[in-house]
């Protein structure tokens, strides 16, 4: 579709190691696009490439090979202006609530900020702006003058997502934006961002390694390993009928809070360890941990393919019995 | 000992800090028992206290900022009022600890076979070649796949996972009776966290060692516990079968804090959550801690609480428990199932 607000062709992001002499190959030809106003979200384990995916989108990562385009244009195409407009409307925000506070300013400065850097509108305006997203993001006016270290981490996040709405973005990049609080305070969080997502039309690119918080809330969620997606679906389809063997495992290991008589199910352990991105595994790159794995599987690379309607998968196997190839 | 007497016996645990000129109360009155080869939670948000508490028990916090009152009987003696050289026995030898960062407790500078060795020799007197032998046995043991190249290898090559391995390995080496993980699988990814999970629950069904398990989440625990406590700014506010706390917990923070798992609500809609924040430990009100963020609060509530139990091994920090009726981790249909 050519109305998509993201999208990323066969994109390829490869890091030098320390020493040099390899190539880490971050993320290696992945392919997707966002519609305007949907909740995307990305799950995978640490190191499956989700950040430097996340950061391509937004233009702080240069592709390798491949592309990533803003409705349809490659944003590095444009001239300097066009560009940093096109910078603004695509935001991320992280998963450290200090790491994008300046412990010295107060919290009315940190907000207005961006706008500062823009420096078009006058600074009585500026200062509205910041204390309306302040409001917005649910922090009362008293906080305004107050230092980062006064605030508890949820109260910092709120702050964060408030400097990244004065710049009015149609995208925001939330990387693991909630790991780094309790559940009691997440769940504010992800309120909101349903709510600001409501009121301005927003879309998400929504990355995490939590399964629980992916799916309450996405509308289609892609599952990561070792730099390429491995499934792709909406989520009922995704949690009811995974088709990718490392979903199945994924679902299977995830802690659930049930009393014993009512959990289901031997749960797959998966042994060993995701293998190094700088040497990925021939044909399949999960069969080192796939108990499904056969010959074929370190031979041949699966070709992504749409098993059901909008649900695609990586397996030489998905959607038929295990054992006979499709 | 008879059967039924616990193996660890916690009472009225406090923990003090200076903290420049004043002193704060980080914990208050902690009191909690676990029966031999028992699997004991502690759940609640972060600064609540479980950390402390585990640390406390073993003599691990700073002596010289901090105060520790209470008692905490294990085998006969009060671990509380122990000498450094005293609990120094105690230590690896009957209690291990482990923690979220294995490279906190792990020597940069050494093999992991040499410190697995050191514990071994310390507490058994065995000469190097017997020492070797049973660290290798050990680390085959937590399941580490070629243990004679680990037990050669500095922490820093070995992958998060498998330095939380080669950390229980150290930890077990003398069969403890009590092993206290302060969240031993939250750095980690889930498929690596249902490897260690699955690792300690086998260890601890072998061994008989029993376990506190420390963690802010409540899926690991109910996977891993058969009792959990729940505390709330330093104060333990219920203490329970984890059946019990999950299908019908009695304290409105517990139930809060298991409504707001996105698994019960559907995809999109509000998640219940818990508004405002925990008290500053320096501004604690002298009633029920809860109060300011509880939706059940009565002017009566800002009197002191205290656990009572309110069902045969079922505590609760809340006068009000006989009359509410609080959700607990099901959903509507799971609850009619
Ligand atoms: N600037 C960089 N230089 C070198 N290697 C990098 C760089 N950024 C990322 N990498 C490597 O690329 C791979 C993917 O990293 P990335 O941070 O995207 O993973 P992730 O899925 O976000 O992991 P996590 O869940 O731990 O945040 C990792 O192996 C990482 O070490
Ligand atoms: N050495 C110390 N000096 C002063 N205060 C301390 C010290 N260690 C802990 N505290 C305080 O004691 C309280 C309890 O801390 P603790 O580390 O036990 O929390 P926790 O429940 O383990 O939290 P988390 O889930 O974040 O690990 C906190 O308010 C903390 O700031
Ligand atoms: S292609 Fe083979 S190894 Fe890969 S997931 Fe499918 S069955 Fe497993
Ligand atoms: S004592 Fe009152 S405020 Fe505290 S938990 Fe019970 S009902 Fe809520
Ligand atoms: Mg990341
Ligand atoms: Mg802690």
């Amino acid at each position: 579709m050519t109305d998509a607000i993201v999208s990323v062709e066969d994109l390829r992001i490869q890091f030098p190691t320390q020493n040099g002499r390899e190539t880490v190959k971050a993320v290696d030809g992945v392919s997707f696009s966002v519609q305007p106003g949907e909740t995307f979200g990305i799950i995978g384990e640490s190191g499956s490439g989700k950040s430097t995916l996340g950061r391509a989108v937004v233009c702080l990562q240069k592709p390798t090979e491949g592309r990533v385009l803003h409705h349809g244009t490659d944003p590095n195409s444009l001239p300097g202006a066009d560009l940093r407009r096109r910078r603004r409307e695509y935001q991320i925000i992280f998963q450290d609530p200090n790491a994008a506070l300046n412990p010295r300013m107060t919290i009315l400065r940190s907000v207005r900020e961006p706008l500062d850097i823009i420096g078009t509108a006058p600074r009585v305006e500026r200062e509205r702006i910041a204390l309306g997203m302040l409001d917005l993001v649910g922090l009362p006016a008293e906080f305004a003058a107050r230092y980062p270290h006064e605030l508890s981490g949820g109260q910092k996040q709120r702050v964060n997502i408030a400097r990244v709405l004065t710049v009015r973005p149609k995208l925001i990049v939330c990387d693991e934006v909630v790991a780094a609080l309790d559940v009691s305070i997440r769940a504010g969080i992800l309120n909101l961002f349903a709510d600001l997502q409501r009121e301005f039309g927003l879309t998400y690119l929504f990355i995490t390694h939590d399964l629980a918080v992916v799916s309450h809330v996405s509308s289609r969620i892609a599952v990561m390993y070792l730099g390429c997606f491995m499934e792709l679906g909406p989520p009922e389809a995704l949690l009811r009928r995974p088709l990718h063997p490392y979903t199945q495992a994924l679902l299977s290991a995830e802690p659930i809070p049930l009393p014993s008589s009512m959990r289901t199910g031997q749960r797959i352990i998966l042994t060993g360890e995701i293998p190094s991105p700088t040497n990925p595994p021939s044909g399949c790159r999960f069969r080192t941990r796939c108990r499904s794995a056969q010959d074929v599987c370190a031979a041949e690379i699966p070709t992504w393919r749409e098993i059901e309607p909008g649900h695609f998968a990586a397996c030489h196997f998905a959607g038929s019995a295990t054992g006979t190839r499709s | 000992m008879n059967a039924a007497d616990p193996l660890l016996t916690v009472r009225g645990l406090s923990v003090f800090f200076r903290a420049g000129l004043d002193v704060v109360q980080a914990t208050s009155g902690v009191s909690f028992a676990i029966q031999p080869g028992e699997r004991l939670g502690i759940v609640g948000e972060s600064g609540c206290g479980k950390t402390v508490t585990g640390l406390a028990l073993l003599g691990l916090l700073p002596r010289a900022s901090s105060r520790v009152t209470g008692s905490a009987m294990f085998e006969g003696q009060d671990l509380i009022s122990l000498s450094p050289g005293q609990l120094r026995r105690v230590r690896g030898r009957k209690i291990s600890m482990i923690f979220q960062e294995p490279m906190s407790a792990l020597d940069p500078v050494f093999t992991i076979g040499s410190q697995i060795g050191e514990t071994i020799r310390t507490h058994f007197g065995v000469d190097r070649g017997a020492a070797r032998r049973r660290a290798i046995d050990a680390l085959a043991s937590v399941g580490i796949p070629s243990p004679e190249r680990v037990h050669d290898s500095y922490p820093h090559q070995l992958s998060g996972g498998m330095r939380q391995r080669a950390m229980i390995a150290i930890a077990l080496v003398c069969e403890p009776r009590l092993l206290i993980a302060d969240e031993p699988t939250t750095a980690l990814d889930v498929t690596i966290q249902a490897q260690i999970i699955d690792l300690l629950m086998d260890l601890s069904a072998r061994t008989g060692t029993a376990l506190l398990f420390i963690s802010h989440d409540l899926g690991v625990i109910a996977e891993t516990c058969t009792r959990m406590i729940t505390m709330y700014a330093g104060e333990v506010v219920e203490d329970a079968p984890v059946d019990a706390a999950l299908v019908r917990p009695r304290h409105p923070y517990t139930s809060g804090l298991l409504r707001s798992l996105p698994r019960l609500s559907p995809r999109g809609a509000a998640l219940p959550s818990i508004a405002g924040r925990v008290p500053s430990l320096r501004d604690m009100p002298a009633g029920c801690r809860f109060a300011a963020r509880c939706h059940h609060a009565l002017p009566d509530c800002d009197k002191a609480q205290t656990l009572s139990e309110v069902e045969a091994g079922h505590f609760v920090r809340c006068w009000r428990h006989d009359v509410l009726e609080l959700p607990g981790a099901l959903t509507d249909l799971e609850r009619v199932a």
